[in-house]
């Protein structure tokens, strides 16, 4: 007697929204079974890999990821190298310096690094904010207003900002909008449903649902995922539906085990080796969890994981 | 557990204006009462054409057409003494957004629309009554087991009968109420659907009370199981009290904004 | 897992003949389910439908014990398919390969470096639990030494082993340990099921697919053999992922309990000779559905990750994940350095810990018990108050340290007085809110 296989049927499906235009443009979402259950249907659009690049230039990063950027002088050139690393389906920028706690850079001075960075690549951009909720309700609209006719998804509003940030990428310019909630379902249901209510379209929300590195409390993002995918499937929760980036790097590489270094702890091994295999394991996880997209910063994380999602899908 | 499943009835022949509407095949004032049920959350609209003698087959592939065209596809009950009428329906309608509902087979002399259903793989309403209203629930339940075996013998699978207490109207029956009650709570144990008019509860009554007693009603009904309910959804306090429930029975994640969704 | 009324309904005979007391099957069904009847009052039952209830009562996935001693772990016994629906209990396991083309200094170099992780987190040891040890079907002799080396090191060995006389050999080195043979297969299941249950062990099954793979575990069912586990490695990894979810659904939610078994992914197999891809891969079966992953190795960089992955994923939401209490020196504090305190739940400390090391100011991390609660939870229950903080400091602080500046954390800055009123001669400062801004209020303070 064979196996008896029982496909999970839903009535129902992710979004798709589309980043970017022309040839390189990247359509997330679509699927109507948790990630990868190609076996319940065969998968629609295969979750995309993004590569971060920040304002700071390479100041702070791995050695290994220095050597791949080796060369490069300018933000052009770093977002061109970006661009151009294997397996990677769009660029994410991430404006850190304009947080009023760190460099504080003046929106201006921001503005210019978007500038350059968009015009030095062809392939989606992704804008992300400095993570200060009053510095990017002003720098954010700027962004969107500066990337007009681009297409790019900006990261993100959140519940202190929404009004700013949602208005001027969704309603005003036409971009693709972030709605970021920190690990709690009903925080990211509600962010999803007054955007809506703005008048920004369902099909232009991206939702950024929060994540953590592997064992820093982890379980409250998987459980997040799980819980947010199953309403949208199973409950066909149409405020829900909206597809799922997860800013990886920013977390992994900010992490004891990515950033001591071999000299401090001598028995864990080479520091880049660590925070690679931190990278690609969070990462790996988010997937399987149920983001549509991961943003990653080492050439060698997001080589393997493209080549992960193209091995599952 | 899925959301609790509203039917809206209020496209239905004993209003003079959906029956004129019907015979002369008007779509406007059918249209604006579908349109009036699913702004305000029905999940699926009760299609009610009456007996049909004459042209019950044409009317419903015309009304099913109609409604499906206009609206993505929604997914309707359709609910005629006329069989024939119903299976022409079923043959125009589209699945996309959920099976059609057979509305309705009883344990009595409709049992048959069980055996429709399962022909044409719909859901069917059935009806734990055959003639009357059962004396108790032992009565209930053997209607009940009569009709999912006859339509798991079909091959239909149990979830696709919606078990139908038959609701009763306090003005004359109150003492029943907890009956009925009970009667769902045995269904949701045995792991089975039900659904049923639920606002004949309150008939007669001042029109003011009509929505306070549906939605005491229905918070007690989907604390009992029952799984969907053939409803009047411009009836804002009702549909107000049933995505409340469904937010503590965990059917729906709750967000602040979530009675404007 | 208990059955429903309709469940049961459909054993019955259906008769409504009322000798149970009942007026109708469905009532007596339904009496059954809720645990008022029990079905033996039924005088129809056939011993089929018997027999087809008391397996449909048993738990849908078996827990399934390998190892002996300090070293004997459960795997299986899963209820639910998402951790939120109750809890994951059994963790995955992870075991690095040796096989029998290595010579011996690759293999001894290998345990070395298996030896070499072993640190504990959270109250919990990290290493590496299990050894793979693989038998290609030429090398015997090496294979059999390689196993006396493995099983020396008091790791729970997986035996890859097809040849039922080879594998009869290695369970004489290794039985005793309770290791897992994993070989059987469509044809020759019998002879392995033989060895494997004459030494006591449990016995790994595969298949060419599902099918076959559920065929094979019929037949060792149907001869006695259900102390199982299913290898689903497959020849991909899209293979190996669909049958680990395929057969985890099949079980827990379709009770399906030919499938109610744990089961082994073999990642040296579907990702061969790429670290980085075993390393992703490890992760999403440490996610979904995998009791024992096959990797090549298990240094720090893949061990720091997946086991802070699997002790997340594994964490029971009824129990908080608390650090053990005590002063956590961090960036080369000594005596002299800044106290900061707070609260001994888990993520608190990984996120306080985290942002005081990126500050890089040498500083001492005072953890007191507060029932694994965060700060708000712990203040509200009585847990974190001046009373704990100030007891802990006198008994565990004072004697070890000369620094009398003490951070409190910005949510408790109710404290301040009452902690100061107990403490004479320390200085309370009230942090920050959030630990975010503990970067910036450090860089402040020694400005």
């Amino acid at each position: 007697m064979p196996f008896n296989q029982k496909p999970q049927k839903f009535n129902a499906q992710i979004n798709t929204v589309t980043i970017g235009s022309g040839e390189k443009a990247v359509t997330l979402g679509g699927g109507s079974t948790f990630p990868f259950y190609t076996f319940d249907a065969p998968a629609e659009n295969a979750p995309k890999v993004g590569v971060e690049i920040t304002d700071m230039g390479l100041e702070g990063m791995s050695a290994g990821i220095k050597a791949y950027y080796d060369g490069a002088a300018t933000m052009g050139e770093i977002a061109k190298k970006a661009s151009e690393m294997e397996g990677a389906d769009f660029v994410a920028l991430y404006l850190e310096g304009g947080d009023p706690n760190g460099a504080d850079k003046s929106v201006d001075e921001l503005i210019a690094i978007v500038n350059e960075v968009a015009a030095a690549v062809d392939c989606p951009l992704v804008v992300e904010g400095c993570k200060n909720v009053e510095k990017d309700a002003e720098l954010l609209p700027k962004v969107a207003e500066a990337l007009q006719g681009k297409n790019v998804l900006i990261l993100a509003e959140k519940e202190e900002n929404y009004k700013a940030i949602g208005a001027a990428a969704g309603l005003a310019y036409n971009q693709i909008v972030g709605a970021e909630s920190a690990v709690d379902i009903n925080l990211a249901k509600q962010l999803n449903v007054v955007t809506t209510q703005l008048g920004v379209d369902a099909k232009k929300i991206v939702m950024n649902v929060g994540t953590a590195c592997a064992g820093y409390g982890y379980e409250y993002v998987a459980s997040t995922m799980d819980r947010i995918k199953g309403a949208a499937l199973s409950q066909n929760d149409a405020m829900l539906q909206m597809p799922i980036i997860t800013p990886v790097a920013s977390e992994t590489w900010s992490v004891k085990e990515a950033m001591a270094s071999e000299a401090d702890m001598p028995e864990w091994g080479p520091q880049d080796e660590r925070g690679i295999d931190m990278e690609i394991m969070t990462a790996a996880a988010d997937l399987a969890a149920g983001s549509d997209a991961v943003i990653l910063r080492h050439p060698q994380s997001v080589a393997t994981i493209s080549k992960m999602i193209k091995e599952l899908v | 557990m899925a959301k609790f499943v509203t039917i809206g009835e209020r496209i239905h022949c004993i209003s003079p204006v959906i029956r004129e509407a019907m015979a002369t095949r008007n779509p406007e004032p059918i249209l604006k009462r579908a349109k009036e049920q699913l702004d305000a959350g029905a999940t699926y609209l009760d299609v009610n054409i009456g007996p049909a003698e004459n042209d019950g087959e044409d009317l419903m592939k015309w009304a099913v057409k109609l409604l499906q065209e206009n609206f993505d596809n929604v997914p309707l009950a359709l609910d005629t003494a006329n069989k024939k009428a119903i299976e022409a329906g079923i043959s125009v309608y589209n699945r996309a957004k959920g099976k059609p509902i057979v509305n309705s087979a009883d344990a009595g002399g409709r049992i048959e629309n069980i055996d429709l259903a399962a022909a044409n793989d719909a859901i069917v309403i059935a009806l734990c009554s055959a003639e009357g209203i059962p004396s108790d629930n032992d009565e209930r339940m053997m209607y009940c087991q009569n009709m999912l075996e006859r339509g798991m013998g079909l091959g239909m699978d149990p979830q696709d009968l919606w078990f139908d207490p038959l609701f009763l109207v306090v003005k004359g029956m109150q003492d029943k109420q907890m009956q009925v009650l009970e009667a769902i709570k045995m269904f949701s144990d045995m792991g089975l659907n039900s659904t049923g008019g639920l606002s004949n509860n309150s008939n007669g009554m001042p029109k003011h009370i009509r929505p306070i007693m549906d939605s005491a009603l229905v918070a007690m009904c989907m604390m009992q199981g029952l799984t969907s309910a053939i409803v009047n959804p411009c009836d804002l306090r009702l549909m107000e009290t049933i995505k409340s429930c469904d937010v503590f029975k965990d059917n729906t994640l709750y967000a602040d904004s979530y009675l404007e969704i | 897992m208990a059955l429903n009324g309709i469940q049961i309904f459909k054993m019955t005979p259906k008769k409504n003949c009322k000798e149970c007391g009942c007026p109708t099957c469905m009532a007596f069904s339904m009496k059954v389910a809720q645990g008022a009847m029990d079905i033996s009052a039924c005088p129809h039952m056939s011993q089929e439908a018997l027999d087809a209830l008391s397996e449909a009562t048993a738990p849908p996935m078996k827990t399934i014990k390998v190892g002996t001693g300090d070293a004997e772990y459960s795997l299986g016994g899963e209820t639910v398919l998402f951790r939120h629906e109750k809890t994951f209990v059994s963790k995955t396991r992870y075991a690095v390969k040796l096989d029998c083309c290595m010579d011996a200094a690759a293999v001894d170099a290998k345990i070395e470096e298996i030896k070499k992780v072993d640190y504990e987190r959270i109250g919990e040891r990290m290493f590496v639990e299990m050894i793979n040890v693989a038998y290609c079907g030429e090398h015997k002799d090496n294979f059999l030494d390689i196993v006396k080396k493995a099983n020396e090191t008091g790791r729970i060995l997986v035996l890859d082993c097809e040849d039922a006389d080879v594998a009869a050999e290695a369970l004489a080195v290794c039985a005793a340990n309770k290791p897992i043979l994993n070989g059987a297969n469509a044809s020759n299941y019998e002879a392995m099921s033989k060895v494997a249950t004459d030494a006591g062990v449990v016995l790994g099954v595969s298949g060419k697919d599902l099918n076959e793979l559920y065929d094979t575990v019929a037949a060792l069912e149907k001869s006695g053999n259900k102390n199982l586990v299913l290898d689903v490695t497959g020849a991909s990894v899209k293979e190996a992922f669909g049958n680990a979810v395929q057969v985890r659904r099949a079980s827990v939610k379709d009770q399906d309990r030919t499938f109610g078994y744990p089961s082994i992914v073999n990642l040296t197999k579907v990702a061969a000779g790429d670290k980085y891809m075993q390393a992703a891969l490890a992760s999403v079966f440490t996610m979904k559905y995998g009791s024992i992953v096959v990797m090549d190795q298990m240094t720090y960089a893949e061990a720091l990750p997946i086991y802070g992955l699997r002790q997340n994923v594994f964490t029971d939401p009824q129990k908080p994940m608390k650090v053990e209490p005590g002063i956590y020196p961090l960036n080369g504090a000594d005596e002299n350095s800044l106290c900061l305190t707070t609260v001994d739940f888990a993520l608190t400390y990984f996120v306080v810990s985290g942002e005081l090391e990126r500050s890089g100011v040498p500083c001492n991390l005072l953890i007191s018990d507060a029932g694994g609660l965060s700060v708000l939870t712990a203040w509200a229950a009585g847990k974190l108050s001046s009373s704990t903080v100030a007891k802990f400091i006198q008994e565990e602080v004072e004697p070890k340290v000369k620094c009398r500046k003490l951070v409190i954390p910005g949510k408790v800055a109710v404290l301040k007085g009452d902690i100061e009123a107990k403490l004479p001669g320390w200085e309370i400062i009230v942090g920050p809110r959030e630990a975010v801004q503990l970067v910036k209020f450090l860089k402040d303070m020694q400005a």
